[in-house]
């Protein structure tokens, strides 16, 4: 008999699904986090497409192909009736898609599950493809890409253009919603094809956790038995240009504040030695939206120039509404980020210098003692806030399977927390971390002045309007003369308009 | 669809069919009161290993009655974080780092709330810090200064969304004297101006930062004696001392209001329909059913959702929100409208489905129907000592206690189609409302 791979918070439980011959759907297809006492049924439905999927010229299909699934009309029910049986369950599902992954999730109560499975099954497997539906959804998506993200978070648009920028040519180059111009041709026999093509038998893990019965895991196996087997062609993953020197993309736009992201490839994911060495370095320069943040402290904490600065070595969307990480976001290529949310506009050079001159420091220094067994404490305990839940800790568990990682990735997190030592961390800083091959994306009004400062390498000195100790002011001459010369070649300005047209 | 977003809102669940009225919300608690008048409330769940500690502070920005000084309420938040004598900012951070807790806190118009996460074993030392800083707060003029800048840059980061520049014209307009007239994060003159605030915010903390002005929820892996017993310790010695702030009430709306705001960017033209509502009463009947009405004529499965977002698609997106308040909110229906010659006729659309609703009773089913959702959605929305203290935290500071939920539970079942036609023709009468319309300056 096949066993599964289980989660299970407190201990580990073993249970087989007997193995039927020409089974469609496998038991190593399941994902199984049993949880007794939860009322509820989680569902986290795995199918392998992305947007790394998109064919050229279809940017934005993957997710458009997704919404349809979920958020239109059936063969049996038009969207509206979907949405008024999903009502009264106060339950619902959700498709997220990342460059690699699309999860369909959702939770119901025990006692909807019958009502609940049948609408969930009935939107995965009879999706109806309509073209009002279409309509709706790329409207949405238009809405997104020519306003929202241009014109109303500077913030996310920085990380999207630093993302843009580092896997240009790519398959991890677009935006998982797409381009303007691909997600207005996007037709419904595109979307079906994708379908076909991706949501298929051979293709698909399945999340389960919670209150459930056995008798769900066989319907399951039945029910998605019926998806078509496809061959798999997902492409190899993305081979980032090399990066020469220090690149900056600029992006002009009115603003009143200055969005600074910069970063480069890094060849280390979750599951080895050195990621989690890695991790705690990274904990301390820069853990996300936390004041122990050593980036924070000299920016925000120290200067009052912005409402936070940190670093990240995996993927993480929505940062500005998420106080811990996602799950299912997982990439095969991943980037050391740093993130400066946005400052005044003078104090734009400074910051940026301020920013890069830390992480230098840092890999030239690495982490003192102290600084390493209080970061490991703090990571120690903190990761028990990623997953209380059984939702979040079935996404986990797929994120396992993506990795290959034998076990919990959270549990083992713990654990090389006691196991890692100082020396550990500092090696994986020196091997991964450099600051002479970089892309930075600044999103700015007056891009030219910026660039005829960062080119001729202009001091940056910064004044205040209220005072600072003299530690901070006498630093802050280091900081306004920190070196940071770019050849103007390797400067480009585009006016926002023009972003994720192509 | 859109995801749900539980925030333990509404409140209905059918434990047993046994006479008399029955508590909806699922875990035994215990209240616990101190002599200066702190009060507490701990609930044990199941969870791994984990607490959650909140304390809510019933205090606002409607608590800023003072000219210039809008904002304060927040950026008193900020300065929470600067330390003691006893544990000055740095050791602070560190000794939350160190016991790995998440935390962080918010302010809203009538609530601000510190929250941590962490490993239950770290509750003596969560209570230690928070009594101290809740008693001792003490911070320097420069300090002050420099973290006044970092909330002008939160304010220059939120105020590049629309929907921030909206809230701040509709709300402008909708109040003549109340203080929400103005919004959380307070003007942008008033914001400039706090560098030179320090005595003030002094005086901020000395009135409302009173333990007659604060509930603690404590949910998660909880020992209650041994808690109760801590508390009593450390908070034991806070000293009375809350001053009311002299809010003014605002007068009755006699008239509508409208107005047009520009938005730098660009967006698709917003709309936003403001009602003067009531103020959070689970014994008024018409409250109550305009929580209910709220969702009946502006969720997914309205008419006129359906209309307008799934065949027509006319607009991008419908909103409408029916808030708990300690004084008279805003009732709001907003809508993301596609075509800027379409506003006056989304508009009116929005009108016809409110006269529905006065003049005609709703379908029993969908009433039904609401009901059950409600019940899912509250039980369902339980299930981390977060969300459950998170969840109650609004409750506790309008009302000063979390028992209201089961009253607000009886309320919202006993609703009839009756009562949400005579909400409707109460709250959404034309001289009750404010009507804004936004756009972008770079269509």
């Amino acid at each position: 008999m096949k066993t599964l791979i289980l989660m299970f918070a407190a201990a580990a439980l073993c249970t087989s699904i007997a193995a039927a011959k020409g089974d469609p759907v496998t038991s190593d297809q399941f994902v199984l986090l049993p949880v007794k006492s939860d009322p509820t049924v989680s569902f986290r439905i795995w199918f392998q497409a992305g947007s790394q999927d998109d064919p050229k010229g279809k940017e934005g299909l993957a997710y458009i192909t997704a919404q349809m699934v979920t958020d239109g009309a059936t063969r049996k029910n038009s969207y509206e009736q979907v949405l008024e049986k999903l009502y009264p369950l106060a339950a619902s599902y959700n498709a997220a898609v990342n460059v690699e992954m699309t999860v369909i999730s959702g939770r119901t109560h025990k006692d909807n599950l019958k009502e609940y499975y049948a609408l969930l099954t009935d939107a995965l497997l009879e999706p109806a493809f309509l073209q009002a539906d279409l309509d709706r959804i790329k409207s949405d998506i238009l809405n997104s890409l020519e306003n929202q993200l241009r014109y109303s978070s500077d913030e996310e648009l920085g990380k999207a253009v630093l993302y843009g920028e580092i896997f240009r040519g790519t398959s991890y180059a677009h935006l998982t919603n797409g381009t303007i111009d691909a997600v207005k041709g996007i037709t419904l026999d595109d979307v079906r094809s994708f379908y076909q093509s991706h949501y298929a038998r051979n293709r698909v893990t399945i999340g389960l956790g919670g209150g459930y019965d056995q008798k769900l895991i066989s319907d399951l196996k039945r029910d998605l038995g019926r998806f078509p087997a496809a061959t798999d062609q997902t492409p190899g993953a993305p081979v980032p240009q090399p990066i020469n020197g220090i690149n900056v993309a600029m992006v002009e736009k009115d603003a009143p504040a200055t969005a600074i992201s910069f970063g480069f490839p890094i060849n280390l994911v979750r599951g080895s030695k050195e990621w989690y060495a890695l991790a705690i370095a990274n904990s301390w320069l820069g853990e996300h939206r936390n004041s122990s943040s050593h980036l924070y402290q000299v920016i925000r904490e120290k200067r009052g120039l912005n409402y936070g600065d940190y670093s990240y070595i995996e993927h993480y969307p929505g940062g500005g509404f998420r106080m811990l990480p996602p799950q299912n976001a997982c990439r095969r290529q991943q980037i050391f980020e740093v993130w400066i949310r946005p400052v005044p506009n003078e104090t734009r050079h400074f910051a940026l210098r301020a920013a890069v001159r830390e992480v230098k420091g840092l890999i030239a220094n690495g982490l003192t003692q102290e600084e390493f067994d209080l970061t490991r404490k703090f990571l120690k305990k903190y990761v028990l806030n990623y997953a209380p839940t059984t939702m979040e800790r079935l996404g986990y568990a797929l994120d396992d399977k993506f990795y290959g990682i034998k076990g919990s990735h959270l549990e083992i997190y713990r654990s090389m927390m006691d196991k890692l030592t100082l020396n550990d961390v500092n090696a994986a800083v020196k091997k991964h971390l450099q600051t002479d091959n970089m892309r930075i994306a600044v999103i700015t009004k007056d891009a030219a002045s910026f660039r005829d400062a960062l080119v001729g390498d202009l001091p940056s000195p910064i004044s205040y309007k209220t005072p600072k100790p003299q530690e901070v002011l006498d630093e802050d001459k280091v900081i306004g003369t920190f070196p940071l010369k770019v050849p103007a070649e390797r400067i480009t300005i585009v006016p926002v308009t023009e972003l994720f047209n192509k | 669809m859109k995801p749900l977003v539980m925030i333990g809102l509404f409140a209905i669940a059918v434990l047993t069919a046994t006479a008399g009225p029955k508590p909806f919300f699922p875990y035994k608690y215990t209240r616990h009161v101190l002599p200066n008048g702190l009060t507490a409330y701990l609930i044990p769940m199941e969870t791994p290993g984990l607490v959650a500690y909140y304390s809510v502070v019933r205090t606002g920005s409607r608590d800023e009655v003072e000219a210039g000084k809008s904002g304060f309420a927040h950026f008193f938040e900020h300065m929470m974080f600067r330390g003691t004598k006893k544990y000055p900012a740095d050791v602070y951070d560190n000794l939350i780092t160190s016991i790995g807790a998440k935390a962080n806190a918010y302010t809203t118009d009538d609530l601000t709330a510190y929250h941590l996460n962490f490993a239950k074993e770290d509750l003596a030392q969560v209570i230690e810090l928070e009594s101290d800083r809740f008693q001792n707060l003490f911070y320097e003029e420069r300090e002050f200064q420099t973290e006044a800048g970092a909330v002008y840059g939160e304010y220059r980061k939120s105020i590049t969304s629309p929907w921030s520049v909206l809230n701040e014209k509709v709300q402008d307009l909708a109040y003549d004297v109340h203080t929400y007239k103005h919004t959380t994060i307070g003007f942008e003159a008033d914001i400039k101006a706090m560098p030179d605030q320090f005595e003030y915010s002094k005086t901020f903390f000395k009135r409302f930062y009173r333990p007659e002005n604060v509930v603690l929820l404590i949910a998660g892996d909880v020992d209650v004696k041994k808690t109760v017993k801590l508390l009593d310790e450390k908070y034991g010695p806070w000293a009375k001392g809350y001053t009311a702030p002299a809010v003014v009430p605002e007068p009755p709306q006699t008239a509508e209001r409208t107005a047009e705001v520009s938005y730098p960017g660009k967006t698709l033209p917003i709309l936003d329909i403001a009602y003067k509502g009531d103020a959070f009463d689970p014994s008024n009947k018409e409250y109550v059913a305009a929580m209910l009405l709220g969702d009946l004529a502006f969720g997914e499965t309205s008419a006129i959702y359906k209309k307008l977002v799934v065949n027509e698609q006319r607009v991008q997106r419908l909103d409408s929100s029916i808030p708990m308040n300690r004084d008279l909110p805003l009732f709001e229906i907003s809508a993301m409208i596609k075509k800027a010659d379409d506003i006056t006729g989304v508009r009116d659309e929005i009108y016809a489905a409110l006269e529905t609703f006065k003049n005609t009773p709703i379908d029993a089913r969908r009433l039904s129907d609401l009901k059950k959702r409600n019940k899912y959605g509250f039980l369902m929305g339980l299930n981390t000592p977060d969300r459950v203290a998170g969840g109650m935290a609004r409750f506790a500071a309008l009302t000063g206690g979390i028992e209201t939920v089961d009253q607000l539970y009886a309320a919202m079942e006993a609703v009839t189609p009756q009562d949400i036609m005579r909400a409707a023709g109460k709250y959404f009468a034309p001289e009750r409302r404010t009507v804004v319309v936004l756009k972008g300056a770079q269509q």
